[in-house]
Parts: structure tokens; C-alpha cells; sequence
């Protein structure tokens, strides 16, 4: 096994035979199709179908000038910003839990916590059909109650998309800040305690800095997720939400128009590294 | 009446579900400006005891008493004693000066004097302008100095230390035993920590009190506990030592079997069983031969060259002794030869509270 | 410090937390109330309980054979994913060469790139071979998104895996062949078995990229219950939900009996 003790050339034969399968999976399901994926953005309009051809910038022109696309775009980062701080906010409490807790339940509650992740975002999606529908959970509570008299509407619109995405995502978030807590340890507010600081004290000077890493790469995790989102923007939404998940969905499978899905999932991953990149750099400076 | 500035009574702690307590009935004082050593085995209880003190678990029962006062009441926070952890707890995300003031920062001390103090105490652990360092550039030793300054700043009524030394190298630790020793007799501040380490425990305490299974066994200085243990415990956990089993045939005398008359010092009643112990260091080489008081002749069965000193093996009758001889001691013992041993009565050591 | 904490202060974080539990599981709680309904409508409370809708689940022949493809479509997605997950992760682990950097950073590059945009690259290149809406298609592309998991479980078993328990079956005798299938494979079969699970779960729950490739031929459960969503919402897709989830729980249940489940993560 040990490289040096073979003929270089034998293990050269050996390491390509092991590479090849993965690696061409890989470059049909990811490298080509990124590569395709930006050429046909540079194609002509044409329905259903894309084969090569002529370069034109019309898909760009038509995103870049188009009023809608604009209001598509800010829709999906406020999407996106809505639901990171809220999923950040709620998850916060029970990753601090989980990773300060001795309790002997610890694993269960753990497992509880990201027991969600099992079940298909289209299960759970459903699950919020139910709650905030029209007939739904809270809308008979609350005619029960006699608290309303019409329908409170909840779903078709960006807050039933917004609360499911929240919900969706929590898991995600409080295995990001669970792995990202590292740096938390009894023994620092027990020190922080022997000199003085109060509860509070402890959270504000000790636990939330120490946390802080965490919870941004939480926040940055769930809104990428959030940005990229399709089946939950469409299903809450009921079509009447429009981010750049369900225009691309439906250049691309309703319009067919497929050079514009191209053009403006190439808007969506451009929004995607940006953040990205603005991420690693507040992270940087707030490092030093 | 005595100054007692630290006082524990009767303290107990059983975590909730355990069949015993892990501190039972544990009571000790010190006077201001003493340092000393919680010793035992792991799991002894003793950073129990440790922790209960600083506040951070509550006893089950018992008191803890500082100047006289009860503080078993008094929230962690309000305490006012000083702590070094065993990992340190250095805050990683805070500057080496901004760590020594935070205990300043809490009690809203002014800034200038918060600058002046965390000066002061960065020259008494000799970090001398290493504050605006980060922590993670710090040594271990470094680390160490650091925390002593955080705990020492606030001017504690109690200096806590949690294994101290356990986390540096062998030659840092014997710096840092003596720079430890010398910082509290600088500041004077009464100071208590925990170790399993018995020279540690024997080189920087003023006072030992040595743990086992939750209990007490024995408290006193160093050379109390090295030469006049107590209990079986005691004498087993610190040092090597040739113990003996032997009745008491008149006051002083005791007779062993398979070795012959003993004399030992401290009181046994006449006809008692009692256990008697010799530290191997104590055997001296006799070249006269001639038979007197703790005598004994015997077989070298082995030999240990240790640079400094010799360990022998030697066969005493059907007994077995242990000797540790100095190696400048003229003419050594070679494997097999006849010698005579010799110990002072002084030297043999009644273990007064030992299971019979 | 428990006993300086205040009893309010202990009391309202427990119960935030619990809330935030109940928000957090609040969707799998009323669709599991919600699938015993009788009605053929949506509405809460539900009136009576029974098994209704579990026998319309049964009898629609749509669901029923969207379950088969999904179920074949994720097992041989998990064998795949583990077998080109094995390969990869033993190249990566054990051999030295140019280029290695590249091939970690192209293994992990899918976790970078959101699965929407992936999923109109796919069926841009797909759509001009006919792989559209075939099972090939939709195994290649669940591969290509399940293989990074694979290679993460497998490398970190790989590296749990002492060199030198190799290097002496090498020593006493056992060929490279030997060495590999008594010794490797034996000690990485926790991460194999946990790479593998991994990937047919979520090729089994994956509907993103599924519905821009697959069609009425190769439709997979997810991509049916998506469409069957956009025109109605009756507890008969809660009983399938229930069930799915059953099936997702049982999977892991029996991971975490046969090798820990915290191994596997």
C-alpha cells in the first residue's frame, strides 16, 4: 500500500482506476452542467431545447432591464434575510442548550432537534400547508375562539413561505452553531463567575462572543439555503410568490424558456458567491 | 481563641443519586496566609471540596467560613476568591491584559486604576508587557502566570488552585512550583490547591491534608505527614516504606515475626497488635556486624543502581526489607553478600490509626 | 451555580425552549393528527379518526408506483454513491499525487453551489442525449449530489483506520488485494453502511433537482406529492407524509442498532 515501495508507473494505474468513477460522476452532474449551464445563458431564446449555436446577450438584457426581475431579485434576499435572522434567532436558544446542557436526555433532545432533516422539505412544507392554510390549524382555532370573523390568510403569500423556511431550516442552523460553539466551555463562565460576572454578565461578555462564530455561519448557511429555495416559495407561496427559485423553476419547465432559467440562475449563484465572499471578509475583520 | 481565616466544618456532599457522599464529614482550618495542599487520588473528593469553597456546587451539608462568617449562602459571583483552573479558562476571545482586568471591570473599578492594578499583577507573574498578547500566543507556563494574575488582581479572600502544575512539562513544573510558592508569600494571600501529586503537595505546602474515598485521613506539614503518618492510607500513598505487623511486648518494643525486637517511637499499649513502618532511606549500613538494637543481618536478593542511591533487596529472616543507601557510602553491597542493616528507634514509625 | 439561579428565570427558559421544540416539530405532529382524518377535505380538528386515508395511499396506483421508482432509484443511488465514495475516499486517503487539492476541492464543490442551479445545469446537458426523465438520468444526477456525503463518511472511518494494523498484515504475509478486502474493508464498513444510508435518504426525500429532470416516466414520490400539492391539499398526502417518515425513521433507528448512529454522522 505504501506508494513508495511500488513502481510509480503500477500506482499510477492504481490511483486512476480508483479516480475515474467518481470523478466522472462528478464532471457529468457538476462541472459540465455549470459549464453548459453558462453557455446557455449566452443563448437565443428557444423553446424547450438548447443545442449550442449563436451567442447573444439577450437573456441578460432581458433580467438586467426587465422591472420584474428586479422586484424577483429583492424579494429573494429580503426572503432571505427574513428568514435567516428569524431561524437564527429561534435556533439560538436550543443549540446554547444542547451544547451547554449535562442533562442525560442531551442525545435525545439532540437527535429531536435534527429528527426534522429526515423528512422531505416537501413533507414538511405540506405540514405548514396544513397549519396556516385557510382551513388550517390556526385559521379554525381562531374562528372557533370567535377571535375572527373571515379568513386570516397565512398561505399564498410570503409569510406562510417565510415561517416554513424558518421552520425547515432550523435544523441546519443548530448543527452549524453546535459545531461552531467549540470554543464554549463551563469552565469559562465558572472562571467569569469566581470573578464576579453575574448571569447576565456571563451570557453578555463570555457566551456570546464565544458564540458569535456560530451563529454566523449559521446565518450564512440558511440564507444561501434561503435565496436558493424552490419547492417551499412555490408550494407556500401558491404562485403568488416570486424569487429567483420558482422564476427559474418556471422559465424551465413551464415557459421552457430555458436560455433565461440559464441567464438567471447564473443572477442566483452570482448572489450566491457574493455573499459568500462578504461573509468571509466581515469575518476576517472581525477577527482581527 | 486562634485566627482561623478559612474554616470548614462537617462539610458533606452527596450528588443527588450516589450511594455515598463524595465528601463526608470533612473539616479543616487555616490561618491567614497559609497554603495548603488538598492530596489525594483521583475521585477523592478533594475538587469538591475545592469547588463547594469557591461556590460553584453547594454542599449537601456542613459550613464554610471565612473570618468567622458562613459564605455557604453567598452566589459564586459574590464571593470574592480567586481561582486558577486546571485548563486555565483563559477567555480565548480576550487579550492577556483584558482577562486580568475583567474581575476589575466587574466589580466597576475606574479605569486608571483598573490599568495601574493589571500592571502590577502582570509584574508580579513577570508577563511584563505581554498584555495586549492574545491568549493563544501565550506558553503553557505563560497561560499559567496569566490566570494567577486574573485571580490575584481582585485582591481574593481565598486563593483557589485546581491541579495547578498538571499541564506543563516536568521542567516548567518545578519553575512554576517554586514561583507559585513565591508569588503567595509575596502577596500573602491564604491559598488552598488540589493535586495527586505527592511531591508537589510535600514542596509547596505550608500544610497537607491528604484525602481518600471522601474522608480526612490526615492533616499537618509536610514532614508530619512524610514521617508520622497516620493511617494506612497515608503511609502507603506518600513515599515507599517497609511496613510490619507486631505485637507489643513492652512500651517501645514490639515483636515481629520472621525479623525479631523492634524498637519503634510513639505509644502503643502493651499487647496490642500494631503496624510499624520503615522508610527504605532510613536503613543505614551497619559495618560493625555486631548485633544491638534494630539490627538485622540478611541477604542482598537485588540491587538497583538509581545514580544517587542504591536500592536493595534484602533478605532478613523470612522478611523482606527495602533500603535506600547513598551511593558515596564508602564500599557498596554486591548481589548475594551477607550485610547488616541498621535504624533508629525514632525511625520506626507507629502507624497509630492503621486497620489491625 | 444552580442553586443562585432564580426559579422564574429557570422556569420561562424551560418553557421556551419547550415552545421552540413544538414550533420545530409542530409540522410533524399535525400531519401525523391530520393523516387519521376521514374527511376528503382539509380542516382541523379533524371529526373522527381512522385509517382512511392509509387505504387511499394503498390504493393509488400513482403513489404506489412512484414508491417503487423511488425506492429502486435510492438504493442503487446508495450502492453507487458508496462505491465511487470508497474509491475516491481511498485515493484521497492513502496515495500522494498532483492535483489532490483539486479533486478535494471538486468533491466538495456541490456543497457550494445551490441544488436549483444545479438542476438546470443537469437538464441542460441531459436534454440533448435523452437522458431526460430516464432512470439513468435521475440515478447520474442524485450521484452527483450524494458522492460528497459518501467520500465524507467513508474518509473519516479511512482515517479512524491505524496504518500500521495494514502494514502488518502486509508484513505477515497478505497480498495488497489481501490486506485490502480482509483488513480495509472490514474496519470501514461503519462509515460505508452510514455513507450509504445517508445517500439513499436523500436521493428517497430529494425533489429539487427530480422535478427538472424527471417526467411522467421516471416521476419520484417527492416530485408526485409536489404536484399533487399544487391543486389539493387532503389528508391523503398526510398519510403518505407519515409514512415516508416512518420509513426514513426506521432507516436510521436500525443504523444507529447496527452501528451508532453518532459514528455514522
Amino acid at each position: 500500500m505504501n506508494p513508495a515501495a511500488r513502481s510509480a508507473d503500477g500506482s499510477r494505474r492504481v490511483l486512476l482506476m480508483l479516480l475515474l468513477p467518481g470523478l466522472v460522476a462528478l464532471g457529468v452532474t457538476f462541472v459540465l452542467p455549470l459549464l453548459w449551464l453558462f453557455r446557455a445563458s449566452f443563448a437565443s431564446s428557444a423553446i424547450g431545447a438548447f443545442s449550442g449555436g449563436d451567442w447573444t446577450l439577450s437573456s441578460y438584457e432581458t433580467v438586467l432591464t426587465d422591472p420584474f426581475y428586479w422586484l424577483v431579485a429583492w424579494n429573494t434576499l429580503v426572503l432571505g434575510f427574513n428568514v435567516a435572522v428569524f431561524t437564527v434567532i429561534l435556533s439560538y436558544p436550543i443549540a446554547l442548550f444542547l451544547a451547554r446542557t449535562e442533562s442525560r436526555w442531551r442525545g435525545v433532545l439532540t437527535a429531536l432537534a435534527v429528527a426534522p432533516l429526515l423528512t422531505s422539505s416537501v413533507v414538511r412544507t405540506y405540514g405548514w400547508m396544513v397549519i396556516l392554510g385557510d382551513q388550517g390549524v390556526i385559521n379554525s382555532t381562531l374562528q372557533a375562539l370567535s377571535l375572527t370573523d373571515g379568513v386570516v390568510r397565512l398561505t399564498n403569500n410570503s409569510f406562510g413561505a417565510t415561517v416554513a423556511l424558518i421552520e425547515i431550516f432550523m435544523p441546519y442552523a443548530i448543527l452549524a452553531m453546535l459545531s461552531g460553539f467549540g470554543r464554549l466551555n463551563t469552565q469559562l463562565e465558572e472562571a467569569a463567575a469566581m470573578l464576579g460576572a453575574n448571569r447576565l454578565k456571563v451570557f453578555t461578555r463570555i457566551i456570546l462572543p464565544l458564540s458569535l462564530p456560530g451563529v454566523l455561519t449559521a446565518a450564512l448557511l440558511v440564507f444561501v439555503l434561503a435565496i436558493s429555495a424552490f419547492v417551499t416559495p412555490r408550494l407556500m407561496g401558491g404562485g403568488r410568490v416570486f424569487v429567483l427559485g420558482t422564476e427559474v423553476y418556471n422559465e424551465a419547465t413551464v415557459t421552457l424558456n430555458w436560455p433565461l432559467a440559464a441567464a438567471l440562475s447564473v443572477l442566483l449563484l452570482v448572489l450566491f458567491s457574493s455573499v459568500i465572499v462578504i461573509y468571509q471578509r466581515a469575518l476576517r475583520a472581525l477577527e482581527a | 481563641m486562634v485566627d482561623h481565616h478559612v474554616e470548614i466544618e462537617q462539610l458533606v456532599k452527596t450528588y443527588p443519586g450516589a450511594q455515598k457522599p463524595s465528601v463526608d464529614r470533612v473539616s479543616f482550618s487555616l490561618p491567614r496566609g497559609e497554603m495548603l495542599a488538598l492530596l489525594g487520588p483521583s475521585g477523592c473528593g478533594k475538587t469538591t471540596i475545592l469547588r463547594m469553597i469557591a461556590g460553584l456546587i453547594a454542599p449537601t451539608s456542613g459550613a464554610i467560613r471565612i473570618d468567622g462568617r458562613d459564605v455557604s449562602a453567598i452566589p459564586v459571583h459574590k464571593r470574592n476568591m480567586g481561582m486558577v483552573f486546571q485548563s486555565y479558562a483563559l477567555f480565548p476571545h480576550m487579550t492577556v491584559a483584558r482577562n486580568v482586568s475583567f474581575g476589575l471591570e466587574m466589580r466597576k473599578v475606574g479605569k486608571t486604576e483598573i490599568e495601574e492594578r493589571v500592571k502590577k499583577a502582570l509584574d508580579l507573574v513577570k508577563l511584563t508587557g505581554l498584555g495586549e498578547r492574545k491568549v493563544s500566543q501565550l506558553s503553557g507556563g505563560q497561560q499559567q502566570r496569566a490566570a494567577i494574575a486574573r485571580s490575584l488582581v481582585i485582591e481574593p479572600e481565598l486563593l483557589l488552585l485546581d491541579e495547578p502544575l498538571s499541564n506543563l512539562d516536568a521542567k516548567l513544573r518545578d519553575e512554576m512550583r517554586d514561583e507559585i510558592r513565591e508569588i503567595q508569600a509575596r502577596t500573602g494571600v491564604t491559598a488552598i490547591f488540589v493535586t495527586h501529586d505527592q511531591d508537589e503537595a510535600l514542596s509547596m505546602a505550608d500544610r497537607l491534608a491528604v484525602m481518600s474515598n471522601g474522608r480526612l485521613e490526615q492533616i499537618g506539614t509536610p514532614r508530619e505527614i512524610f514521617d508520622r503518618p497516620q493511617t494506612d492510607f497515608v503511609a502507603t500513598f506518600i513515599g515507599a516504606g517497609n511496613f510490619f505487623s507486631g505485637k507489643v511486648r513492652e512500651p517501645g518494643v514490639a515483636e515481629v515475626e520472621g525479623l525479631g525486637e523492634l524498637r519503634f517511637s510513639g505509644e502503643a499499649p502493651t499487647g496490642s497488635s500494631v503496624k510499624l513502618m520503615v522508610r527504605p532511606h532510613r536503613l543505614v549500613l551497619d559495618g560493625t556486624g555486631a548485633a544491638g538494637v534494630n539490627r538485622f543481618s540478611g541477604t542482598v536478593e537485588h540491587i538497583v543502581y538509581r545514580g544517587q542511591t542504591l536500592t536493595l533487596t534484602v533478605r532478613c529472616g523470612t522478611q523482606r526489607l527495602q533500603a535506600d543507601l547513598p551511593t558515596h557510602a564508602g564500599v557498596l553491597p554486591e548481589k548475594g553478600g551477607e550485610i547488616t542493616l541498621a535504624v533508629a528507634p525514632e525511625d520506626v514509625t507507629f502507624i497509630e490509626k492503621a486497620a489491625a | 451555580m444552580n442553586q443562585s439561579t432564580p426559579f422564574l428565570g429557570r422556569f420561562a427558559w424551560r418553557t421556551l425552549l419547550v415552545l421552540l421544540y413544538l414550533f420545530l416539530l409542530a409540522p410533524i405532529i399535525i400531519v401525523f393528527i391530520i393523516s387519521f382524518d376521514t374527511r376528503q377535505y382539509l380542516a382541523f380538528p379533524p371529526e373522527s379518526y381512522s385509517f382512511g386515508s392509509y387505504a387511499k395511499v394503498f390504493a393509488n396506483p400513482t403513489f404506489i408506483s412512484a414508491f417503487g421508482r423511488s425506492l429502486i432509484i435510492g438504493l442503487v443511488v446508495g450502492l453507487g454513491a458508496v462505491a465511487a465514495g470508497m474509491l475516491l475516499s481511498l485515493s484521497l486517503a492513502r496515495h500522494e499525487f498532483r492535483g489532490k487539492g483539486s479533486v478535494n476541492f471538486l468533491i466538495l464543490a456541490p456543497f457550494l453551489v445551490p441544488h436549483i442551479v444545479l438542476a438546470v445545469g443537469i437538464m441542460l446537458v441531459m436534454a440533448p442525449i435523452g437522458l431526460l426523465d430516464t432512470y439513468a438520468g435521475i440515478i447520474i444526477a442524485h450521484l452527483g449530489i450524494t458522492i460528497p456525503y459518501t467520500v465524507r463518511t467513508i474518509m473519516m472511518s479511512l482515517m479512524s483506520v491505524d496504518r500500521r494494523v495494514e502494514e502488518a498484515a502486509l508484513v505477515h504475509g497478505a497480498s495488497p488485494a489481501m490486506v485490502f478486502w480482509r483488513i480495509t474493508l472490514p474496519l470501514v464498513s461503519p462509515g460505508l453502511i452510514a455513507g450509504g444510508v445517508i445517500a439513499f435518504l436523500i436521493s428517497f426525500d430529494e425533489a429539487t433537482i427530480s422535478l427538472f429532470i424527471v417526467s411522467v416516466r421516471t416521476s419520484t414520490l417527492p416530485t408526485e406529492i409536489f404536484h399533487y400539492l399544487e391543486y389539493s391539499t387532503d389528508p391523503q398526502i398526510a398519510a403518505l407524509s407519515v409514512i415516508l417518515i416512518l420509513i426514513s425513521v426506521g432507516v436510521v433507528i436500525a443504523v444507529e442498532r447496527l452501528i451508532g448512529l453518532r459514528r455514522a454522522l
